[in-house]
């Protein structure tokens, strides 16, 4: 046993540094092995997935940097796990388990698998990974339903059981997985990708165990999580102390939507924060209820987003911030909420959670953005064969005190990418006619919110159902010291019979005929800072590039842009005289 | 007597090399003038010639490597570019892919598109995805376009419809239309330079190449001037960044083939040492003032770069995500690359953590040992400290430094605050810097599922003999070997490159009805393209073939050779299991046979027969006086009273470390525990002791 003073005795900053550096290289490497070896689109094209090396308290390490809101989402889950299953863990173990309430995990489709990592015998870490999967069952295909009313409907529930056993495969396990999912094929190439990624994440770890000795990284773990802590406290302690409160909503389900309201109040003390979720909406019969490890996840990965230091993916960032919720909430669902859908509250709760920051830091956040992705999914049958398109269309931001609202981004809260218009036409009878920016949508402000983008559908088969989630209609995306709101979101069906409104959140497919065309304008951004401030040259150069009508520029901005020989000229006089009126 | 040379112009130094008739390698090195290069080119060119007796007149080629293109795009000065594209799609090239390449920055800004929204005219034509015309090209829309791009004072021009690789007829008509209305301007259409599905991509390379074809057309044109003003009419063979050089008139029709051909350059280089050395395959490490960069050679092939993007250096996220540059989707050597250099300041953050880079110290003020007024601590203050570089002069003693200065800055930031002594604190900084370069080799190694311990390092770049046996020692590589002329090898790599292109076909079938008859046709028209771009009779050109497939409804590609035997339906099957095996090789798994799989793409690299690599290649060897400095190994080994010799005191027989190697292009360090010796072409060759 070690007295105190060898415990206390800090690790070399040098080697701590080149240490931190090889737990990042193993996180990396996990994360690498996945995308290499995953089979479905959604792992390895969108990275809905994550990766963690985790010490044998199940604190996380390193984290590989895929999706954003999923930031600390294992601690939860291991210490769950560690709980559950006692002492019967041995070296050629997997763990696999999914339920958010037996398992502490996020919602169904996002499994987790992780490897013990033992060194000479002893439990030194956890090798993560936690995948979103293709289908897990339930009432709708990808197994995300709006409609559902409990967790029963979702699909299959996972608590946490062996996937393998002293390396010998579960195969009762698999073979139930196997009936309960549409894309089996999908989901075992999946579940096998995560097993290779635990694997090379655990022989990394035991290699550094031997090349530096258990004391050195037992004692580097410690430190690195000493070191974060009192990274991220220094970052916090320029935040000026104080209670910050924002509402937000999701517009809510269906045709006769009633509004989810998310309320923070977000609380700065020196060197902690607190987040506190009080007052939002009950827990919704639908599957929008996000779970509390997400919750959680989600408040860190807006905080980590204001500080500027590269703070470590690491447990001592985490261990600065207090996240409160009340059971039985949106935001801390009780059993059998559904929550398949959680992903639309987890942006809106990042939305929320900056809403409060710009209060504190109003320079280090932008005003409200389009929200994440809206999922589009058109589904029917062609040529006798059935297909099923979905695909994460994002994004515009908000503006900011330095620069005007970001185009064509994805949502903080998840780094996803659009598909290849050429690719969709390729493999579905889909025809998409337009993608581009829509001219006047951007909030208008001293800085100018991004304009909203617009993708159109064409179907090319005969039937066609259609499936949508965006938001901020009835709520546009806000604007931040004297800055407009952004446009809201629009989704149209036109036919033959002419142009029909659809509701923001589906609660049931629509169908569509063939050359129907869904018309799906996502939100813009927020401006920031009063419109008429903004600098007469930037609205002549927003004319110049067609982003701003002529119109427009004296309708929002207060700025008269007139015809010259060679383009556009401000007519300053004019400007002046409407700005002083 | 003819004679040939490789010039490499850096941020810095424009580097020289020639290698003489017996395989001798002379090197020059001269100040870059960056306000006319060519003028630093030909300062090099005399000195070299005058050196070695050498005759201007008889200069027959000068093989090239250059920034221009790069440096065109990083600092946003290239020509005024205008896009036509389908109409409904002219905000394509600035949505991207959506994604970022840094995570949690929510002031995250986007690099700004090559052709601004102005410029970008939406034309009314589209062709289905089958390459059916859907809505016939209005050639109005283009005659008017053109009007407004006159107007609008543009030097360049692109053209991408979507599905053009389907059907190219609408963009070959519309390139007419602009050609005959503007003459002078540089028109390039998406068929001619990617003709692959993917819009954003084909797009964005089509962008890159209007955008650079004017500044390299008058930096090519005005080289070759000054050259012939200085007495020399050799042919300019520029490098382009997939590996092989082309004629100077070439690349004015591709000019984006020639971005970042510079590290290509020094990666071609090794690859010819692993050939003359009879191994098949090699980690490269090559570290310089601002970047560590690494590659890989595996079985005497370079490796690709998939989803390449200019002006992207790497970040923990960017290397997963992308989005952090331009995507150029030609064949570009993969270098991944980590901004620490020689020239990387150190600082400690506000929680008590070593930082290095990617903030350098340039070469002015440089670091603090310079004594040109930079106070902030390098790794080369460190490494001079710790003795590993000499403590009087750098670069042969040709550079004199005050080694009391790089004390002063590493006590001041680094060694105080953590209360430690100079010595120790700057051996921590060099321990520091290894593992923030490593990930440069990791990249192209563990990430890619290789083992970095198959593999030597070849070491090169002014840094690279100082750090290389430490970067091993952290993958646990057993050999490392340092070329002679290491810190100007991108120029020896220049000499010793082939003439060579590759040139891409759209060609689409399935493996099962994959025959030559529908081939050929494509080949042909490729294989001329090809010779012409090599300005060579297709008799003196040796043609490989490869095939990009994938399985139907996947969204990317492998490039798979074809087979000796050539394509046919014999051989389908073949390739097939070629790709299945690649597959598994690179993913892990492969499908089962239900899967079809599909040809998209015929690729076609041409070699011109007539390579004028030397046969050899020799170092110029100098002895030293027996010399000694006290040099601090860490703590395992102290301090250690360590000989500085020359390359020419080592032989083939292995020497114990500790020593120092120290020549005018570069220092080598071998620690204590490895030895060294000179391998038959004279790279110096350390060997580490593993327990």
């Amino acid at each position: 046993m070690k007295d105190d003073t060898t415990i206390r005795q800090s690790t070399d900053p040098f080697l701590l540094e080149v240490l931190k550096n090889a737990f990042d290289t193993i996180a990396e490497e996990i994360t690498l092995t996945i995308i290499r070896t995953a089979y479905s689109q959604i792992v390895r094209d969108s990275l809905d997935f994550s990766t963690a090396l985790c010490d044998a308290e199940g604190r996380t390490l390193a984290q590989g940097v895929c999706t954003p809101m999923h930031l600390g989402s294992f601690h939860d889950a291991l210490l769950n796990m560690v709980r559950e299953i006692g002492d019967d863990i041995h070296e050629d173990d997997y763990y696999i388990m999914n339920d958010p309430y037996a398992a502490a995990g996020q919602h169904l489709p996002d499994i987790y698998v992780v490897k013990p990592v033992f060194v000479e015998g002893k439990l030194k870490g956890w090798s993560t990974t936690l995948a979103h999967h293709s289908d897990v069952g339930g009432i709708v295909a990808g197994s995300n339903a709006l409609g559902a009313t409990e967790i029963w409907q979702e699909g299959l529930r996972l608590p946490v059981l062996k996937l393998v056993d002293k390396g010998k495969r579960n195969e009762t396990l698999w073979k139930i997985i196997g009936l309960n999912v549409r894309t089996p094929d999908l989901v075992y190439g999946d579940l096998q990708a995560q097993m290779a990624a635990c694997a090379t994440g655990a022989k990394g770890m035991q290699k550094l165990y031997h090349r530096y000795g258990e004391d050195v990284i037992d004692q580097a773990i410690e430190d690195l999580n000493d070191y974060t802590r009192r990274l991220a406290e220094a970052e916090i302690s320029d935040i000026p102390n104080g209670v910050y409160r924002f509402t937000d909503h999701i517009d809510g389900i269906g045709d006769d939507p009633e509004p989810i309201i998310l309320n923070v109040a977000v609380t700065v003390e020196d060197n902690r924060i607190i987040v506190d979720w009080d007052g939002s909406s009950a827990q919704i019969e639908g599957g929008v209820n996000s779970t509390f490890p997400f919750t959680k996840a989600c408040a860190y990965a807006a905080l980590r987003s204001v500080m500027r230091a590269d703070i470590p993916n690491c447990h001592g960032f985490t261990d600065t911030v207090e996240v409160l919720a009340p059971e039985g909430t949106v935001v801390r669902p009780v059993s059998p909420g559904p929550c398949g859908a959680r992903g639309i509250t987890g942006y809106r709760m990042i939305d929320c959670l900056f809403g409060a920051l710009s209060q504190a830091v109003p320079d280090r956040v932008t005003a409200d953005g389009s929200g994440g992705s809206t999922l589009p999914t058109i589904s029917g049958v062609s040529n006798g064969k059935p297909y099923i398109f979905c695909e994460t269309a994002m994004g515009t931001w908000g503006a900011g005190a330095a620069n005007d609202g970001q185009e064509g981004v994805p949502h903080i809260g998840a780094n996803q990418s659009n598909v290849p218009v050429e690719m969709i036409e390729a493999a579905y009878p889909l025809r998409i006619e337009r993608y581009g920016f829509v001219t006047d949508s951007g909030g208008p402000g001293k800085h100018r919110g991004g304009l909203a983008i617009e993708r159109n559908y064409q179907v090319l088969s005969d039937i066609a159902l259609l499936n949508v989630r965006s938001d901020k209609r009835a709520y546009p995306p806000h604007g931040l010291f004297g800055g407009d709101d952004g446009a809201p979101s629009m989704n149209v069906l036109v036919s033959d019979e002419g142009e029909r409104v659809l509701p923001v959140l589906l609660s049931e497919p629509v169908r569509m005929n063939k050359n129907d065309v869904f018309r799906h304008q996502m939100p813009s951004g927020g401006g920031y800072g009063n419109a008429y401030e903004r600098d007469p040259e930037d609205v002549l150069n927003d004319v110049i590039l067609g982003k701003v009508s002529v119109d427009g520029a004296k309708r929002d901005y207060k700025v008269v842009i007139v015809s010259t020989d060679d383009g556009y000229a401000v007519d300053t006089i004019k400007t002046a005289e409407i700005r002083a009126a | 007597m003819e004679w040939r040379a490789g010039t490499d112009i850096g941020g810095t130094f424009t580097d020289i090399a020639y290698i003489d008739h017996e395989g001798f390698l002379f090197t020059e090195k001269v100040p870059s003038t960056p306000e006319n290069y060519g003028r630093g080119v030909v300062e090099g060119l005399e000195g070299l010639a005058e050196k070695q007796a050498l005759d201007l007149s008889e200069l027959r080629e000068m093989a090239h490597g250059c920034t221009v293109a790069t440096n065109a795009i990083l600092e946003g000065k290239g020509a005024k570019t205008a896009l036509l594209t389908t109409a409904g799609f002219r905000d394509v090239l600035e949505l991207r892919r959506i994604r970022v390449p840094r995570l949690y920055e929510p002031l995250y800004v986007k690099p700004s598109p090559l052709a601004p929204r102005n410029l970008r005219f939406e034309i009314s034509e589209r062709v289905g995805a089958d390459g059916s015309v859907v809505t016939p090209l209005n050639e109005d829309d283009v005659v008017a376009a053109a009007d407004e791009i006159r107007k609008s004072g543009a030097e360049a021009v692109a053209v991408c419809f979507l599905h053009s690789y389907r059907y190219p007829d609408h963009e070959r008509r519309a390139g007419e239309i602009l050609r005959a209305l503007l003459p002078d301007l540089f028109i390039t259409l998406s068929i001619d330079v990617l003709p692959q599905i993917r819009e954003y991509e084909r797009t964005s390379t089509t962008v890159i190449n209007a955008y650079v074809g004017p500044p390299v057309r008058r930096y090519v044109e005005g080289m070759v001037g000054d050259l012939k003003k200085s007495g020399m009419n050799a042919d300019i063979a520029i490098m382009q960044s997939s590996g092989g050089t082309v004629g100077a008139g070439s690349v004015l029709e591709k000019p984006a083939q020639i971005i970042e051909c510079g590290p290509a350059a020094g990666v071609v280089g090794a690859a010819y040492l692993c050939e003359q050395l009879g191994i098949d395959s090699a980690i490269t490490f090559d570290m310089g003032g601002t970047t560590a960069k690494g590659s890989l050679i595996e079985s005497n092939q370079m490796i690709y770069a998939e989803n390449y993007e200019v002006g992207a250096s790497m970040s923990t996220a960017g290397t997963i995500a992308g989005g952090a540059g331009y995507a150029l989707n030609l064949p570009v050597i993969d270098i991944s690359e980590v901004g620490a250099g020689g020239g990387s300041i150190v600082r400690i953050d506000r929680a008590g953590a070593i930082k290095i880079g990617p903030e350098s110290a340039g070469a002015v003020p440089g670091p603090a040992c310079y004594g040109a007024g930079g106070t902030k601590p390098t790794v080369t203050d460190a490494n001079v400290v710790i003795g590993f570089l000499n403590q009087e002069g750098l670069a042969g003693g040709s550079v004199p430094i005050d080694a009391s200065l790089s004390t002063r800055a590493i006590e001041e930031v680094v060694a105080k605050p953590l209360n430690l002594d100079p010595v120790k604190a700057a051996y921590g900084v060099h321990e520091v810097a290894n593992a923030t370069m490593v990930r440069a080799l990791k990249a192209v190694t563990t990430y890619r599922g290789r083992d970095p311990r198959d593999f030597a390092i070849i070491a090169f770049g002014g840094n690279g003999g100082v750090h290389g046996a430490g970067m091993a020692r952290s993958l646990e590589v057993k050999r490392v070997i340092v070329p002679a002329a290491a810190g100007v090898f991108s120029a020896v790599g220049l000499l010793v490159a082939k003439r060579s292109v590759t040139v891409v076909g759209a060609f689409a079938a399935t493996v099962k009805t994959l025959d030559e008859g529908a081939v050929a046709p494509v080949r042909e028209t490729l294989e001329d393209q090809a010779a012409g771009l090599l300005n060579v009779v297709k008799d003196d050109v040796d043609f490989e073939y490869a095939l990009d497939m994938r399985y139907v409804g996947q969204a990317f590609e492998l490039s798979i050779p074809v087979p000796d035997q050539g394509i046919s339906s014999d051989t389908a099957s073949q390739l097939r299991e070629a790709f299945e095996d690649e597959h598994e090789r690179r993913f892990g798994h492969r499908f089962d046979d239900g899967n079809d799989v599909e040809v998209v793409a015929l690729k076609v690299t041409a070699t011109a027969r007539t390579g004028a690599a030397p046969a050899r290649l020799r170092a110029n060897k100098k002895t030293s006086a027996p010399v000694t400095r006290n040099v601090y190994f860490g703590e395992n080994f102290g301090f250690r009273e360590t000989p500085v010799i020359g390359r020419g005191d080592l032989s083939d027989e292995p020497r114990q470390g500790p020593f120092i190697v120290e020549e005018y292009e570069g220092t080598t360090v071998v620690p204590p525990d490895a030895t060294a010796h000179l391998d038959q072409l004279d790279n110096i060759v350390i060997d580490l002791e593993y327990a």
